[in-house]
Order: C-alpha cells, then structure tokens, then sequence
C-alpha cells in the first residue's frame, strides 16, 4: 500500500477523487435485490422452471460481471494485445463443463434414458464456419458477445443497448434466412457427438488433451508476445 | 519527468488498451501516464497488462464506475 | 425524520469500509475463479433443465415478438415453423424461459454493479461508436442464427456437449476475431 500511494501523490495533475464527491450506490444496490427476489416469487407463482430460469440468469449475469468474463476478449486479445488470461480462464472453463456434461450424459445413458442437450450437438457445416465467423467480427466490433451484451446492458452502456437491438434484428434476420441456409448448406453437415467416434473416455481425453495444449500454448504465446 | 492524461472516458474494451499500449511506447522512462477509463473491464485489462509489461501501476477510484490508471513506465 | 435517514447513510457508508464487503462484494473475482464459477452454473443448468445454456436464440424469439408487434407475421418462416416454436410464439414472452434467464443477466449485472457501488450511465461518445454498435450487432445476430448460437449456445455449450461443431464455431469466430481487430484498429478507434 506504501509503495502504491506515493505513484498517486507524485503525479503533479490534481487526481479527479478530489473534486469530485463520491455517492454511496449500496442502497440502490440493496433494493436491486429485493426486486430481484420480488420477480423471483412471482415467477414462482407462475411456474417454477420460469423461476429457475430467472435464478440462473441472475447468477450468470453477477458470475459475468464480477469476473469481466469477456468470451470477445478471449478471442480478441491473444492477437490485438498479446494478453491471454482471459483465454485460458475459458479453457478452465471449458475443461470443468465437459467433465460436468460429460457425466450427466453419460448417467442418462447408462441408465438406457435419452441424453439431455443434444440438440446442442450442431451438424458441422459451412453455416457454422461462416457464422460464427461474422459473429467473430461483429463482437469485436461491438465491444460486446451475446452474454456481454447482455452484461454491458446492466452496467450502463447506451452503446451495448443499440447494438443488443441491432442483435435481435439480425437475428430476426438470421431467422428469416435460415430457411434457404437450412435447405442449401447446413442439411449437408453432419453431427458428430465425439463419444460416438472415440468412446466415452477416448472424447474426454481427447477433449481434455487439447485443452490442455491449447493453455500451455497460450501462456506461450504471452511470454513471446512480451519478450519482442 | 512527463506526465500524460489519455482520456479514454467512454471507450469500449479494447480500445483503452490499445491506447495506453501505443502510447506508452511513444514516452520515455519515467514518465507517468493517466488512462481515464469507466469501463469495468478495462479497470482489470489494464493494470493486468501495465504490470505484465513491467511497470508501476496503481488504480484510482476517482468516482463511481470511474477510474484513473496511473502507470510509470519503468522500461 | 432527519436524523433517521442520517443514520441509514452513515450505515451504507461504514458498510462501503468494511473489510468484508471490499473483499467479497467490491472487488472483482479473478479470471479464472469467474471461470469455475461459470463451468459450474453450466453444469447446473443440463442438470435442472435439461439444456445447456443459450443465450442468442432467445433473441430470435424477442425479434419476432416485435415484429408481430408492428403488424408482421412470421409464420411462415422456416425457422419458427415446429409447433413447438409456435406454441412459444402464441405464449408470449412472459411465459418464455430463456427470456427471463437473459433479463436475469441483465439484472444481475446491474445489482452487482450497484452493490459494488460502481454504476455509471455510459453515454454514446461517437458517430463511430453507432456505427459499430449497429454494424457488430447485426453481424452477430445473422451469424448466430446461422451457426446455431452464439458464444455460449454453440461454443460455450457445444465444446462441453463434446461437440465437433463447438470445436469448429472457435476456430471461425477466432478468425473472425483478427479480422474485427483489424477493422476495429482501422475504423472504429
């Protein structure tokens, strides 16, 4: 703390705290919550998944906001900045949910009962190449993914509220197309679900093995970025 | 001994960061750069990177959702 | 009267001191404690719903609302054309569970950020600032749909899913990161 302070009385321009006085936002926050809870009973009126639901976007949006957990920056900084913890905090990421899915599924198998989720196995098609590569520039451009959007809305800014807007339109867009995208292009892809070429452990481990080599060359990566 | 104020108030990540980094290669050793930032996350990237890169750093809470990064380039 | 309402704002403001409160509701998490945290709400979400977590396809649904709003119909489209998507539409957004988990976002955002006594109205500083806004927005909207998601539904969710598809989404979107990184540097900075 010492050392910290006098970097800020050296500097010879008059720090801003001291003209400005501080307000004390902890009240607005303590009745943030309270409506929170309020909308999460009336949810529970109407149905309980709605107030499930309700509960895990709240504890998204406070994991998301308290971390700055940025997928855009993960994906951005490695070639923009040199910087790569965000990267590896997604590998982390990554690695804990596939041991996570991978169990439940797993579990549902094992006991003969359809696999939950796997209408999130997605055919590989070219859709998906050219999709999520507009969705790459656009959320650089946007400052902003879908969940960051979303974040950003709740931190104040009018910017990540007109392009959550312009989202939406896009997606109605997306969605008036995909009829043409559905018939041409992704009907040709395939889903490939990794246990059903490797096994269960042959997926995991390899799933987890590239993870692994994805995080030691991203630490890599960052001492060769500061190193030039 | 120079010091430099970037006024990044109203910028979006990464641009805060992009900044001060072109920046801080333009100024000398010892020179002090404020980045003026209200953009959560540049709050955390900044510091992050400023001390990676090696210098001294120090993060202000000048108002709410406002903050001065103070970094004194050191090499 | 007075001297209450000076009492609750001398609590906050020994609340804003406390060690505790620093710590825990203040300061920011760690990346990768953000990470864990994020994995294991993941994991949850399979568990109790029976999906992974999605956000961008909920956007779909709130698109057609208002387009049904302002006099359109996309009932004839492909893609709202399952009767379970009908059913959804005819329901209305407040019956619609993904919507309330993205509104939910939203809220625990803002509660943290005021809890952390940290929210600041963000104003529009430029031209270019709209321009990117408008421009990222519809690149993302358009290419979720056609990829099947977005960050979360088809890479967050389809990597965990042991999903090829998840794996082939971060390869793209990482390409399409350097070329917005471009375009940002050149454009929009």
């Amino acid at each position: 703390m010492a050392e910290q302070s006098s970097l800020a009385s050296r500097r010879s321009s008059s720090s801003a705290s001291r003209r400005k006085p501080k307000k004390n936002q902890i009240p607005i926050g303590v009745a943030l919550v309270i409506i929170i809870v309020a909308i999460g009973i009336y949810l529970g009126t109407k149905s309980g998944q709605l107030a499930l639901y309700w509960t895990l976007g709240i504890s998204f949006g406070v994991i998301l906001q308290k971390g700055r957990f940025c997928f855009t920056a993960s994906m951005r900084d490695p070639y923009l900045t040199g910087g790569t913890s965000l990267t590896r905090a997604v590998l982390i990421a990554f690695a804990i949910a596939t041991i996570g899915f991978a169990a439940i599924k797993y579990g549902y198998q094992s006991m003969g009962l359809p696999m939950p989720g796997m209408s999130y196995v997605a055919p590989v098609s070219l859709g998906t190449v050219f999709g999520a590569f507009i969705f790459g520039i656009g959320m650089v451009i946007a400052g902003g993914c879908a969940s960051g959007t979303l974040m950003r809305v709740g931190e104040g800014f009018h910017m990540q509220i007109l392009s959550l807007l312009f989202f939406i339109i896009g997606s109605l867009w997306g969605a008036h197309d995909f009829g043409w995208w559905k018939l041409n292009v992704i009907s040709k892809g395939k889903e490939v679900f990794l246990p059903d070429v490797f096994g269960w452990a042959g997926a995991l481990f390899v799933q987890l093995t590239i993870i692994v080599l994805l995080y030691i060359a991203a630490e890599k990566y960052e001492e060769k970025r500061k190193a030039q | 001994m120079n010091e430099v104020i970037l006024d990044c108030l109203g910028e979006a990540c990464p641009v805060p960061l992009v900044k001060a980094q072109n920046k801080i290669a333009e100024m000398n050793i010892g020179d002090i750069l404020i980045v003026q930032i209200d953009h959560s996350c540049a709050m955390k990237n900044l510091p992050e990177w400023a001390r990676k890169d090696g210098h001294n750093v120090e993060v202000e809470e000048v108002d709410d959702g406002e903050w001065e990064v103070i970094i004194e380039k050191l090499k | 009267m007075e001297n209450k309402a000076e009492k609750k704002v001398k609590f906050f403001d020994r609340v804003k001191n406390n060690d505790y409160y620093i710590k825990w509701i203040k300061s920011p998490f760690t990346y990768v404690a953000a990470a864990v945290l994020l994995a294991i709400f993941q994991i949850v979400t399979l568990a109790a719903t029976g999906n992974p977590w999605g956000v961008s396809g909920v956007f779909a649904y709130w698109g057609a609302w208002i387009y049904e709003a302002v006099g359109g119909t996309v009932d004839k489209w492909f893609y709202f054309a399952s009767p379970g998507a009908q059913a959804t539409l005819d329901a209305g957004f407040m019956e619609h569970a993904g919507t309330w988990r993205n509104i939910g976002i939203i809220f625990g955002a803002l509660a943290a950020t005021f809890l952390a006594s940290g929210f600041k109205i963000k104003k529009i500083k430029s031209k270019k600032q709209i321009v990117a806004a408008i421009i990222g927005g519809l690149m993302m909207g358009y290419g979720a749909r056609i990829a099947a998601g977005c960050n979360i539904g088809a890479l967050f969710s389809g990597i965990a899913s042991l999903s090829l598809s998840g794996w082939v989404f971060a390869v793209a979107m990482f390409f399409g990161a350097v070329v917005g990184s471009k375009l940002l540097v050149k454009f929009f900075m």
